[in-house]
């Protein structure tokens, strides 16, 4: 797996570095060098979270050490907005007349996935998903599926950038909290709305374990804008007993009663926050999914980054997640 | 043994109609939807023509049976009116009778609204109602909007392959069924005309000034249309204990990628011959077998190309009847796949083969050509539709005459 993130994920031993913040509301992505993964003519050509999207890509596929391409199913909730935004202009500056295609093409939701199956030669399933807070979970339900099918492994992933317009769109509807606070302080802000984050994170899933696996995924579940009630059944049959939760809290005080409801269910279990080290936004579970994913082979996580020392061992987590309110998910994962 | 996966209701509107039988009509009449834009802002309104829906939002709101309101853009319409159509094709009057999924496709979402509204949007010294449209920006507003008010309470999803998009809603669909997890889905896609996709199309250099002329010599692009369709898929075993009237079957399906270019498809059809080769394979249809190919056909250089190769590889000199519908309502995009799926259905059960209409000279490139005039009374049992889309993603289905 792989991770390109507002913390430095995609360096070696990132977890001795100091947690990285903002005192913005936006919490942006410690882009790597690309220069090692991406030819340089191609790297011009590319924006942003297309270079996010390929280099995680690549960087998830050397990490697994399986070398033949199979499917690629990814999800993005907003694809490329630097190439929406600019095309939209261009449009108007240039009144439709003798523009460029590049950014069209870029902000295809689709554009990441097929620039991968590109660079990598590979014929097989493509799918992209593209909604919200269920973007990443559709397409780990696919992968499932394909695993199930038969298929040996997916390359499964997820990528969202958050642009100044971008951010001051969602700033109107009361996306972000108005007062602007320390990133690492995110979940003492308790006011309605979150900080801003972005990210990409890739996972090879394969059908047996390997020697490289990280965790095994034994459990998936979507809900859409649950009640209660529905939330609480569903952790019942899910999920009796778990080492920890993963929990996707942002501070948000408008949506935070749903993860009160989660954290009351499994008592003293503890919680592992994440998004104040990525922040908020519609694949942010994917960071998560990560995070989940190295603890569990690992057996550790730094305390400056999660705020709690890890009682281990941690065998069995949970994440939770959802995305103000309307799509809520529930990943297990287990240690292999 | 996966589960079959049977169509037990329809529901769509193009260019040439406002509901399947509309549609039925004026492919039986030969009569193009084609035409000049009433509704798009842009400098080419008169210039390239559009498959565009013969209805302002006003009169869209109507047909959804909703008073007009801020927030449901053109795409989430369409999308409203399909769906009622299918659910009451299918005779779902409740629908959460059983749990029923949703897997919507679209390309660009509500931008054929947030477009006119985008530079209020980003500009601090405005207010208005406009605001109500910032959440339409993305692709999964129409779905959850359309879920919202006819009651999917369950699984939902949005896919966007670009052109294959809802070719792969119906695949995932049908695959959630075959893996058990639910036992009817509703699949399909909606997409509205945009000033954004008609320039992103006319900048590709890939937009005919003319009617758009499927594998014909002189075609040099494609039409844009607008328009939405689902199919209700139920399993077999779900379909047969509540009684459903089956339509037909969706017995195949592949999804390749042709990882050749962004937005060309390799010169000999290698991803189109897989994906169409492999959708029959899981049909476990012979080649004899297919009794029409509804082919992708945009007219653009390159796809009729490589699909025209493609078919050429597969079938040899006994290529199958074949045509593009496209110019009867234009490139829909995201709902082209299941639009195109409802007229294979509309074939097997009408006994038709539709003309591939503008078209009248060969290719230099091929030896085959497509079907040119309505074609009555033929037996069909099995439909091959093709998808092919920007970032090289196909999608081959394979719908079949339910037997009993």
């Amino acid at each position: 797996m792989a991770a390109i993130s507002p913390q430095p994920t995609f360096e070696e031993n990132c977890f001795s570095s100091p947690i990285s913040f903002s005192t913005t509301n936006l919490l942006p992505c410690l882009e790597p060098d690309y220069k090692p993964f991406i030819p340089a003519n191609s790297l011009r050509r590319m924006s942003r979270v297309l270079k996010m999207g390929l280099a995680a890509s690549l960087k998830c596929i050397a990490d697994s050490g399986i070398k033949v391409s199979g499917p690629i199913v990814t999800g993005t909730g907003k694809g490329s907005l630097q190439d929406t935004e600019k095309f939209l202009k261009e449009i108007v500056t240039y009144k439709e007349t003798a523009l460029n295609p590049t950014p069209f093409i870029q902000s295809t939701y689709n554009s990441v996935n097929g620039l991968i199956a590109l660079q990598q030669k590979c014929t097989a399933y493509n799918n992209t998903f593209v909604h919200r807070g269920f973007s990443f979970e559709n397409a780990l339900l696919d992968s499932m599926m394909l695993l199930q099918e038969g298929e040996d492994h997916v390359l499964t992933g997820a990528f969202e950038e958050i642009t100044r317009e971008h951010f001051y769109i969602k700033s109107r509807i009361g996306f972000w909290k108005e007062e602007q606070i320390d990133s690492r302080e995110l979940l003492s802000h308790h006011s309605p709305g979150s900080v801003a984050g972005e990210g990409a994170a890739f996972f090879m899933l394969t059908n047996q374990p390997t020697e490289k696996s990280y965790a095994s995924i034994t459990g998936l579940k979507l809900l859409y804008k649950p009640a209660t009630e529905k939330l609480l059944s569903a952790l019942q049959t899910f999920a009796p007993a778990v080492d920890a939760v993963i929990t996707g809290r942002n501070g948000d005080s408008r949506f935070d009663h749903f993860y009160d409801t989660v954290e009351k269910y499994f008592g003293n279990t503890p919680q592992i926050p994440f998004k104040q080290l990525c922040g908020e936004y519609d694949t942010a579970s994917a960071f998560g999914m990560w995070l989940g994913a190295h603890l569990l082979r690992a057996q550790e996580l730094p305390q400056a980054w999660i705020g709690q020392p890890i009682a281990k061992p941690v065998n069995r987590l949970l994440l939770y997640n959802h995305f103000y309110g309307e799509q809520h998910v529930l990943i297990m994962l287990e240690r292999v | 043994m996966a589960e079959r996966v049977f169509i037990t209701g329809v529901g769509m509107i193009t260019a040439i109609g406002d509901n399947v039988t509309e549609n039925l009509q004026q492919l039986l009449a030969q009569q193009s939807g084609l035409g000049y834009t009433r509704y798009i802002d842009t400098i080419y309104k008169d210039v390239l023509p559009v498959g565009e829906v013969k209805h302002a939002n006003e009169s869209l709101f109507q047909l959804a049976g909703l008073p007009p309101q801020e927030g449901l853009t053109r795409t989430t319409l369409l999308g409203l009116i399909a769906m009622r159509e299918a659910l009451e094709d299918a005779g779902i009057s409740e629908l959460n009778s059983v749990p029923a999924g949703f897997i919507n496709a679209s390309t660009v979402g509500g931008m054929c609204d947030t477009e006119r509204v985008y530079f209020d949007i980003i500009d601090p010294g405005k207010e208005g109602s406009f605001l109500q449209y910032i959440d339409t920006l993305d692709c999964a507003d129409c779905t959850q909007r359309i879920a919202d008010i006819v009651g999917f309470s369950d699984h939902i999803a949005t896919i966007s392959t670009a052109c294959s998009s809802s070719a792969n809603a119906l695949m995932f669909g049908a695959r959630m069924i075959k893996q058990g997890l639910y036992s009817r889905m509703v699949c399909g896609g909606t997409e509205a005309l945009t000033r954004f996709t008609l320039n992103g199309f006319n900048s590709l250099k890939n937009v005919d000034k003319q009617f758009c002329r499927p594998f014909d010599q002189q075609r040099t692009g494609l039409n844009l249309g607008e328009g939405a369709a689902y199919l209700v898929l139920e399993s077999e075993s779900f379909a047969k204990a509540n009684n459903s009237r089956i339509l037909g079957e969706l017995s195949g399906y592949c999804n390749t990628n042709e990882a050749f270019h962004p937005t060309s498809p390799s010169p000999d059809g290698d991803g189109a011959f897989d994906a169409m080769r492999k959708a029959m394979e899981m049909s476990g249809i012979a080649r004899e077998d297919v009794s029409y190919i509804n082919v992708h056909g945009t007219a653009t250089l390159n796809n009729d190309i490589s699909e025209g190769k493609a078919l050429e590889r597969l079938f040899g000199t006994d290529v199958p009847p074949f045509s593009s519908t496209k110019p009867f309502t234009g490139h829909t995009l995201a709902a082209a796949g299941a639009i195109e799926a409802i007229y294979a259905l509309l074939a097997i059960r009408e006994g038709l083969i539709y003309p591939n209409l503008n078209f009248s000279e060969k290719m230099e490139e091929l030896q085959i050509t497509p079907v040119t005039t309505l074609m009555q009374g033929v037996a069909i049992n099995h439909v091959i539709s093709n998808s092919f889309g920007f970032g090289g993603n196909n999608a081959s289905l394979v719908i079949s005459k339910y037997e009993g």
